[in-house]
C-alpha cells in the first residue's frame, strides 16, 4: 500500500517554477530518497508534502489524506525534520521533547512519548542541559528523537546527516533503519548520493524541478552501467 | 485548548528568562532611584540653606538688612530667631576683590551670598535706589542647580518690600502704609469647565492635577507596546533563524492556535512588565511632583474622577491596543528573516507609540486641528493614551468611536496575521511574490 503519492505536482514562486511536474509514490515501511543538486526542488517538494507550502497544481496524498484539503489530518501522521533545523535554545532537551509531545498526547501518554524520545536521543544527563549548549551532533539526535517519538506513519527528513561527523551520521542512519523496520515510511532528501545508496530502498533523482529517474539503487546502477548513484545521476542528466 | 496552553507555556518560558526579568527590574530600580533622587532634590529646595551677607557698607541700613534677612528666614521656614541667625553668615570682606569673596564663601561652605556696597545706607537715607548684589558659586548644572539663586532673588525682593514698608511707616503711619503697599486683596479665581463653575481654581491647577493623573498611563502604554513589540518580532526572528518555525508549523495544531498562543503569552509578559514599570513610574512621578509644588488640583475635587465604567473602558482600550500592537508585530515578524532583521522591524511600532504619547503631553484631543486628529485617530495607540482625558471632559463620542475602531483594528490584524501564517510568505519571504519579483526586475 502506498503511504505517499505525489502526482504531477507543480510549485511556482511569483511565476518562477521551482517544482515542475514531480510524480512518485512511496510504499509503507519503505525508505525513499530524493536526490539531486542544490536548488533542484527537493526541499520544496518535502515542504509541500509536510503542508508547509501550498501546491500550485497537482496532488499529494499521505496515507490517503490530501495535503491541500486535509492538512490537519496529514500533520497528525507525519513528522518533518527540516535541514539545519534547531530547537528552542532556552529550553532543556527534555523540556523541548515535552513541548513537542504536548501536540500529540496528554498526561501519561505524553510522558511515555517523552521517555521514548529521551531513549532515541541517547544524550544521557545532557538531556537536562539547555539546548543552547548542545553540539551539532547532539542537536541532530534530539531533533531526530523529536521527529520519531510520536511514531509517525511518514517521517520526512531533509538532509538528515548534513554537517555531522562520521560517527554521528552512522548512528543516525542506524536509527532511520530501525524506525523503517518498525513500519514507518521514511522519505529523506540528500545531495549525498553515497548515503542515499546505503540507506534507501528506492530513490528518485530530481533535477530542475523534475524527476529524471526513479528506481532501486541497484536497478539504476544497472540501467546506466554505473558503479554508484553519483555516476548514474551525471549520466542521466547528460543524456 | 491544550495545544494553546502548550504554546503559551513554552513562549512564557522563553520570554521570561532571568536575563529579561533582570533587565526590567533594573529599569524599575532606575525609576525608583530617579524618583528618590527627585524627592531628595525637592526636599533640598524646601529646606533652608545658608546665605552669606557681605557688608561693604557698615551703616545702619546694612545692619537693618541683616535683621530683615533673619526675619525672612524665620517667616519663610518657620524658624526661631536663633535658628534663623545660624543660616545668615555675615562676611566682612572688601567687595573689590572677587577672589577673596569666593575664597570666603568657599571657606564658609556657602554657594550664595548677597552684598551691599559702600553708600548703601546713605542712598536709602537720601531716597536714592540702593543696590544689593548677588554672588554665587555654581557647581550643579542639573535641573535644580539654579534653585538656590531663585530663592536668593526672592529674598532680595522680600528685603526690598520690608524696607519699603519701614520707609512708608515713617511717613504715613502703619495703617495707611499696610493699605497703600497692598491695596488689592488676593485674587479670587473662577474657572468654568464641563458645564460647572469651579471657584478658587485656575486652568493651570486643573492641567497640573490632570497631568499628574494621566501622564503616566501614556508613558507606560508606550513602553509596554515598544517592549512587547520587540518581544514578538524578535521571537519570530528567532524562530526563523533557529529554524524552529518550520517544525512548529508541521505540528498537528492550527495556525490560529500558534498565532493566539504567541500573542497571548507576549500580552501576559507585557502586562507583568507593564505593572512593574508602572510601580517604578509612580515613584518617579511622585518625585517630580515634589519638585516645585507641581501637585495641582485633585481631579476628584473638580468632578473629573473616573468611575468604575470609565476604568472599564480604559482597561478595554489598553487591552485592545496591546492586541493591535501584537497583531501588527506578528505580521511584521513574519517578514523578518532572522533576529537581527527583526530588531529593525520594531521601529515603525515604536514610532507609532511615541507620536501619540508626545502629542498627548502637550495637547488634548479637543485642542487639535482636524488635520492632526484624523491621522492620530488612525494610530490605534492614540486611543488608550487619550481616553482618560476624553472621559474626564465628556468626549464620549470620541471614546466610543475609538473603542469600536480598536476592536475592528484588532480583529483585522489577527485576521491578516492568521492569513499570513497560512501562506507561503512565512517561509519563502515576500521576495518570492510576483509583485516583489517585478519590483526587483525594475530596479535592475
Amino acid at each position: 500500500m502506498n503511504a505517499l503519492v505525489v502526482e504531477d505536482v507543480y510549485k511556482t514562486y511569483g511565476g518562477r517554477p521551482a517544482v515542475n511536474g514531480v510524480s512518485f509514490s512511496v510504499e509503507e515501511g519503505e525508505i525513499f530518497g530524493l536526490i539531486g543538486p542544490n536548488g533542484a526542488g527537493k526541499t520544496t517538494t518535502l515542504r509541500m508534502i509536510s503542508t508547509l507550502l501550498r501546491i500550485t497544481s497537482g496532488r499529494i496524498t499521505v496515507c490517503g489524506h490530501d495535503v491541500a484539503t486535509e492538512s490537519d489530518a496529514v500533520r497528525k501522521i507525519i513528522s518533518y525534520l527540516p535541514e539545519d533545523a534547531g530547537a528552542y535554545k532556552d529550553l532543556t532537551g527534555r523540556a523541548y521533547l515535552k513541548f513537542m509531545a504536548g501536540f500529540f498526547a496528554d498526561g501519561g501518554d505524553a510522558e511515555k512519548m517523552v521517555m521514548s524520545g529521551i531513549g532515541i536521543a541517547d544524550l544521557g544527563e545532557r538531556i537536562d542541559s539547555k539546548v543552547d549548549t548542545y553540539s551539532k551532533g547532539m542537536m541532530r539526535r534530539l531533533l531526530i528523537a523529536r521527529a520519531i517519538m510520536p511514531a509517525p506513519k511518514v517521517a520526512i527528513l531533509d538532509e538528515v546527516t548534513s554537517g555531522l561527523d562520521v560517527i554521528n551520521a552512522f548512528e543516525i542512519r542506524d536509527v532511520i533503519r530501525q524506525i523503517a523496520a518498525r513500519g514507518v515510511t521514511v522519505v529523506i532528501s540528500s545531495h549525498n548520493m553515497f548515503e542515499v545508496e546505503m540507506l534507501c530502498d528506492r530513490v528518485a533523482m530530481i533535477n530542475d524541478g523534475k524527476v529524471v529517474l526513479c528506481g532501486t539503487p541497484g536497478e539504476l546502477k544497472g540501467r546506466f552501467e554505473a558503479s554508484n548513484l553519483e555516476e548514474v545521476f551525471v549520466k542521466a542528466v547528460k543524456k | 485548548m491544550n495545544h494553546l496552553l502548550n504554546i503559551i507555556r513554552k513562549e512564557l518560558r522563553e520570554l521570561m528568562t532571568v536575563g529579561s526579568i533582570v533587565s526590567v527590574l533594573i529599569m524599575v530600580f532606575i525609576f525608583l532611584g530617579a524618583g528618590t533622587m527627585m524627592n531628595e532634590q525637592g526636599d533640598s529646595i524646601t529646606t533652608p540653606s545658608e546665605i552669606g551677607f557681605i557688608d561693604g557698607d557698615g551703616g545702619p541700613w546694612s545692619d537693618r538688612t541683616v535683621e530683615i534677612l533673619v526675619a525672612v528666614y524665620m517667616d519663610t521656614y518657620g524658624l526661631s530667631e536663633e535658628e534663623a541667625r545660624g543660616f545668615v553668615k555675615v562676611i566682612e570682606v572688601a567687595l573689590d576683590d572677587n577672589a577673596v569673596v569666593v575664597e570666603r564663601m568657599q571657606s564658609l561652605g556657602i554657594d550664595a551670598a548677597i552684598a551691599v556696597g559702600p553708600g548703601y545706607s546713605a542712598d536709602l537715607d537720601n531716597k536714592v535706589r540702593a543696590t544689593i548684589s548677588e554672588y554665587y558659586i555654581f557647581t550643579n548644572p542639573g535641573l535644580l542647580g539654579s534653585a538656590g539663586s531663585s530663592m536668593t532673588s526672592l529674598m532680595i525682593g522680600e528685603i526690598s518690600n520690608r524696607i519699603s514698608k519701614e520707609l512708608v511707616f515713617d511717613i504715613i503711619g502703619p495703617d495707611d502704609a499696610a493699605f497703600m503697599l497692598n491695596p488689592i486683596k488676593g485674587t479670587d479665581a473662577h474657572t468654568y469647565m464641563n458645564g460647572e463653575m469651579h471657584a478658587g481654581v485656575r486652568p493651570l491647577d486643573i492641567s497640573m492635577g490632570i497631568m499628574n493623573q494621566t501622564l503616566m498611563v501614556p508613558v507606560v502604554i508606550m513602553m509596554v507596546i515598544m517592549m512587547i513589540g520587540s518581544i514578538v518580532i524578535s521571537s519570530m526572528g528567532n524562530e526563523k533563524e533557529n529554524k524552529t518555525l518550520e517544525t512548529l508549523l508541521t505540528m498537528p495544531v492550527g495556525r490560529t492556535a500558534i498565532v493566539t498562543g504567541k500573542i497571548l503569552s507576549a500580552a501576559i509578559v507585557g502586562l507583568v512588565y507593564g505593572l512593574l514599570y508602572m510601580v517604578g513610574m509612580m515613584f518617579y512621578s511622585k518625585g517630580m511632583t515634589n519638585i516645585g509644588g507641581l501637585g495641582g488640583s485633585s481631579p476628584a475635587d473638580l468632578g473629573l474622577a473616573l468611575g468604575p465604567a470609565d476604568w472599564l473602558i480604559v482597561g478595554a482600550m489598553v487591552f485592545l491596543a496591546i492586541f493591535c500592537a501584537l497583531g501588527m508585530c506578528m505580521i511584521l515578524g513574519a517578514f523578518a528573516k532572522n533576529y537581527k532583521a527583526a530588531q529593525t522591524m520594531t521601529v515603525p511600532i515604536s514610532v507609532l507609540a511615541i507620536i501619540p504619547m508626545l502629542i498627548n503631553m502637550f495637547a488634548s484631543w479637543g485642542s487639535l486641528p482636524t488635520a492632526v486628529q484624523v491621522p492620530l485617530f488612525i494610530i490605534p495607540f492614540t486611543h488608550p493614551m487619550m481616553v482618560m482625558q476624553n472621559l474626564m471632559f465628556g468626549n464620549t463620542s470620541v471614546v466610543l468611536a475609538g473603542l469600536v475602531y480598536l476592536a475592528l483594528f484588532a480583529m483585522l490584524t489577527i485576521f491578516i496575521t492568521v492569513k499570513v501564517y497560512k501562506s507561503d510568505i512565512l517561509l519563502t519571504g515576500i521576495g518570492q511574490t510576483k509583485l516583489a519579483r517585478a519590483f526587483a526586475r525594475k530596479k535592475i
